[in-house]
């Protein structure tokens, strides 16, 4: 499932009634926290708790840091690298298609924008199998729009190195949900640059050029990155579409997963699965607390 | 900038809505495409239907599906409410908490699960429940918490105590129509999320419809695309009628104004 | 830092937006040094006239003019006009002095020359504690004052102020009303300002020109404004009016509150007995006690003096005002005579 278009637009608490007015409640409140944490507690944090014990024991239920040391060679090492060169690739091109179709997006109002809105929403959120099909039945090799190329444009995506099921063609896949999540969370961003700005830089004698340079471009940055940061999360983090178009061949930490999980492995390695889960939960920290940080300097323009 | 839509920008969404139309059409296109490439027919569609497992993953799909709205509307709907009512540092750290299960990649949980959970709460379907619910909270909470800051609850808690009434008709009267709309959204998100979700339920060996829609493609794949195209066209003109709710409501509204 | 001053001037100038007259044959001459300010309610042009002069504005007819150089073809970045917007304004990214400096840096003057006017400016401002902090650190009148000191920066030959003070809260308005004047006249700046609130036009301008959609209805010093309005609107507009019905009692003169008045401008043309509305300022009307007839219905206390709602059978309400001392002898409920006290009312048709 991709990472929320939720960490986009964080959930602000505006001033509530004061604690003085609802007195009794609102000791009582912290009992009313008491189901959820104890539902998170057992179904969120002793799973990962648990991994966390199992990836720091060895087979003979020894305390080791071995399991992680693994991760950088061999398989396990393609695997990461298969996935970082997914996700940042993904990022990359995801960002700066996803900021262009942002900047036309911002123009519009009105009926034009609450399609492109709910367009958006609903493009983020397909993914999984149904989005691995659809693209297998349109780019494969019998599909309608290879067949399209090759009629109309001459461009048979077949003779060169293109094939949907290696790494430019899950590229490919992925940049369908994360392209339309990357207008998502960008757009606020656009949308809080004021016209002010553009004629103060007039007034004061500055160009166009001058205008991107010192003060579009700046403001822009951190939005920018930290957007990519969730995209960079969300592809990092994908399953269901790599698992659905994989063959197997293309190395990424999920899908290895998954085959641990499906028997496809030397028993006794268990707790090296568990490892690279934790590594992927790893990753997933320190891009999310970059964005937080990052977070934290636009908000306190 | 200017607020018209140059010819740049047009140009802009016509690539997009090409991109991103193209291969739903493309995918429908093949999805009716008779045995061997010859042909359009319905087929694949009927074929599905017929297929060994094809009720009992789509009932497992479902069941599951409800039981976990029930456990958000259970658990997290008063929740949320109750500590809106509340106090505001408390609010802060519920927000904190159910923002959590984004950071935890949903393979990780699937492998965590798989290591912590006792055996026989693993045999039961029920399982996936209570992971869907943790990996649909953040959205949740965001639609709950949301529609709560609109409508302001807290205030109308306190007009509606110093009217007199008392806690139960303040309840039935003022909270549960309030959170309506809002949690009627949540829900739905739970729902959607529950019937697509492939991770966890593959990875714990589960059988719920979409995990057999995969497995079903090594037999016929205009099959599976044709389940995907149902699903996928399916959602989109759901959200597409959800995103303009709104407007069809206020168009009836100001018809009745009028009148 | 003084300036020499210039002079602007618009001359036959339209805008029309779509169907919508925004300007209509807009004429105006500031002169050297002078405040000049547009007042008027929205949609009346003043917004337009200034991003004209501006240069944002560029589709219009007609001429404007600096220092007798035709602007048409200068564009608004190399037009050495300073501006301050309502609000918004700063650069988020730069902190106050960057901010002010701005002009100067794509002027390609050197960092150290244009920080040491930076400070220079923010002193004239009262702000110069205050360089390093970024606009969110700083209150709304802060931001005004470093919007202000911007653009003083690049030695504009004019200074645009596009309703600076509406967004602030009214303590804030009234003082940096003041300081906005006292910056101007010091310098010699020729200005034009613009704000749909009469009591910021009136206390600091040297003229006041009064705007009804897209027309410029009267330019005058606030004086003149106040006490000879030109037309029903800009009575209306400028200071508090009663709009009193009456009868012509010749051509002149009009029976109003059962007094004969003369009527001092000539616009209206009516017969001897025909219904017609004299304009009355609350106060140009004496209020006495008396033991039957007009009553007190309100009463409102406004610090030096004291508004009196009364009821003498008119549609609405005639408001008068009298120092806070006299209202003491009225109270609601009271019977009171009105009379005018003036040598003549404006007239307008019912």
């Amino acid at each position: 499932m991709v990472i929320a278009d939720e960490l986009a637009a964080p959930t602000r608490t505006t001033g509530g009634s004061g604690s003085s007015r609802l007195s009794i409640k609102f000791d009582r409140s912290v009992l009313g926290l008491l189901p959820i944490f104890l539902f998170l507690g057992y179904f969120l944090l002793y799973p990962i708790a648990s991994i966390i014990s199992s990836s720091i024991h060895d087979n003979k239920h020894h305390l080791t840091l071995s399991l992680y040391g693994n991760l950088f060679s061999g398989n396990y090492r393609t695997a990461f690298t298969g996935s970082f060169k997914l996700a940042f690739y993904s990022m990359i091109v995801s960002g700066i298609a996803g900021a262009i179709i942002c900047w036309a997006v911002v123009k519009t109002n009105g009926i034009v924008r609450t399609i492109t809105s709910s367009a958006a929403g609903v493009l983020a959120n397909t993914g999984g199998v149904p989005l691995a099909f659809m693209f297998i039945a349109a780019f494969g090799q019998e599909g309608l729009i290879t067949k399209l190329l090759l009629n109309v444009f001459h461009w048979d995506l077949y003779g060169g190195s293109f094939d949907l099921y290696n790494f430019w063609g899950i590229l490919l896949v992925y940049c369908f949900f994360q392209v339309p999540l990357m207008v998502i969370i960008f757009t606020p961003a656009l949308e809080n640059l004021r016209v002010e700005w553009v004629e103060a830089n007039e007034s004061l004698g500055g160009s166009k050029s001058q205008y991107f340079r010192h003060v579009l471009i700046p403001v822009l940055l951190p939005s920018f990155i930290s957007a990519c940061l969730l995209l960079f999360a969300s592809a990092f983090s994908a399953f269901a579409t790599a698992a659905a178009m994989s063959n197997g061949s293309i190395p990424l930490v999920p899908l290895f997963i998954g085959n641990l999980v499906n028997g496809n492995v030397i028993a006794g390695q268990e707790n090296q699965g568990d490892a690279m889960a934790m590594g992927m939960v790893i990753v997933s920290l320190f891009v999310i607390a970059a964005y937080l940080l990052l977070l934290r300097v636009t908000r306190k323009r | 900038m200017k607020r018209e839509l140059a010819w740049l920008d047009r140009v802009i969404f016509a690539f997009a809505a090409f991109f991103f139309i193209a291969p739903l059409i493309a995918a429908a296109e093949y999805s009716v495409r008779g045995y061997g490439n010859k042909g359009h027919t319905f087929a694949n569609y009927s074929w599905i239907i017929h297929q060994l497992g094809f009720s009992a993953a789509l009932w497992t799909s479902l069941r599951i599906s409800i039981i976990t709205i029930l456990i958000v509307l259970v658990l997290v709907v008063p929740t949320v409410v109750y500590v809106h009512l509340g106090g505001h540092r408390y609010r802060r750290l519920l927000e904190i908490v159910c923002l959590l299960p984004i950071v935890i990649p949903v393979v990780s949980l699937a492998i965590g699960a798989q290591v912590a959970m006792p055996k026989n709460l693993q045999s039961t379907s029920y399982e996936l429940c209570f992971f869907y619910v943790v990996v649909a909270l953040p959205y949740v909470y965001r639609s709950l918490d949301i529609g709560l800051q609109s409508v302001a609850l807290s205030t109308l808690v306190e007009a509606s105590q110093s009217l007199g009434a008392d806690w139960f008709k303040t309840l039935t009267m003022v909270i549960i129509p309030a959170i309506r709309s809002s949690t009627t959204g949540a829900l739905f998100i739970t729902f959607a999320l529950s019937l697509g979700e492939y991770t966890l339920a593959v990875l714990l060996h589960f059988h719920t419809f979409p995990t057999w829609a995969t497995n079903i493609s090594q037999e016929n794949i205009y099959g599976s695309i044709a389940i995907s195209v149902t699903t996928l066209g399916g959602a989109w003109i759901l959200l597409i009628f959800v995103a303009f709710l709104p407007r069809i409501k206020s168009l009836f509204a100001r018809k009745e104004r009028v009148a | 830092m003084e300036i020499h001053g210039s002079t602007v001037e618009f001359r036959n100038v339209k805008r029309t937006f779509g169907t919508v007259k925004a300007l209509n044959d807009f004429s105006l001459t500031i002169k050297p040094g002078e405040l000049v300010t547009l007042l008027g309610p929205s949609g009346c042009g003043k917004t337009t006239a200034l991003r004209i002069l501006a240069g944002i504005d560029k589709d219009h007819e007609g001429v404007v003019e600096i220092d007798g150089k035709d602007m048409s073809a200068v564009p608004a970045n190399k037009r050495n006009i300073g501006m301050v917007f309502q609000a918004y304004s700063l650069f988020p990214n730069m902190t106050a002095t960057e901010n002010v400096a701005y002009g100067l840096r794509v002027r390609g003057v050197d960092s150290h020359k244009r920080e040491a006017r930076a400070r220079e400016l923010l002193e004239l401002v009262g702000l110069n504690t205050q360089g390093d902090r970024r606009p969110t650190q700083l209150s709304g009148g802060q931001q005004q004052r470093v919007a202000l000191a911007r653009a003083l920066a690049i030695e504009p030959s004019v200074l645009l102020l596009d309703e600076p003070l509406s967004a602030l809260d009214a303590q804030v308005r009234a003082q940096l009303r003041e300081e906005i004047r006292r910056i101007q006249s010091t310098i010699g700046i020729s200005t034009l300002f613009v704000t749909h609130d009469q009591e910021e036009a009136m206390a600091i301008s040297d003229r006041v020109g009064v705007m009804n959609k897209g027309v410029l209805e009267q330019i005058d010093e606030p004086g003149k404004l106040y006490n000879k309005p030109k037309t029903s609107f800009v009575a209306g507009f400028v200071g508090l009016t009663n709009y009193i019905p009456a009868v012509m009692e010749t051509k002149s003169s009009v029976i109003v509150l059962n007094q004969v008045v003369d009527i001092s401008d000539h616009s209206v043309d009516a017969k001897k007995g025909e219904e017609v509305r004299a304009l009355v300022r609350p106060e140009e009307l004496q209020v006495e006690k008396a033991s039957e007839g007009a009553v007190v219905i309100t009463k409102s206390f406004l610090g030096p003096i004291t508004r009196l709602g009364i009821d003498a059978g008119t549609p609405e309400l005639i408001y008068a005002e009298v120092t806070s001392k006299e209202a003491k002898k009225f109270d609601t409920g009271d019977n009171v005579k009105i009379s005018i006290h003036s040598d003549s009312v404006m007239v307008e048709y019912a």
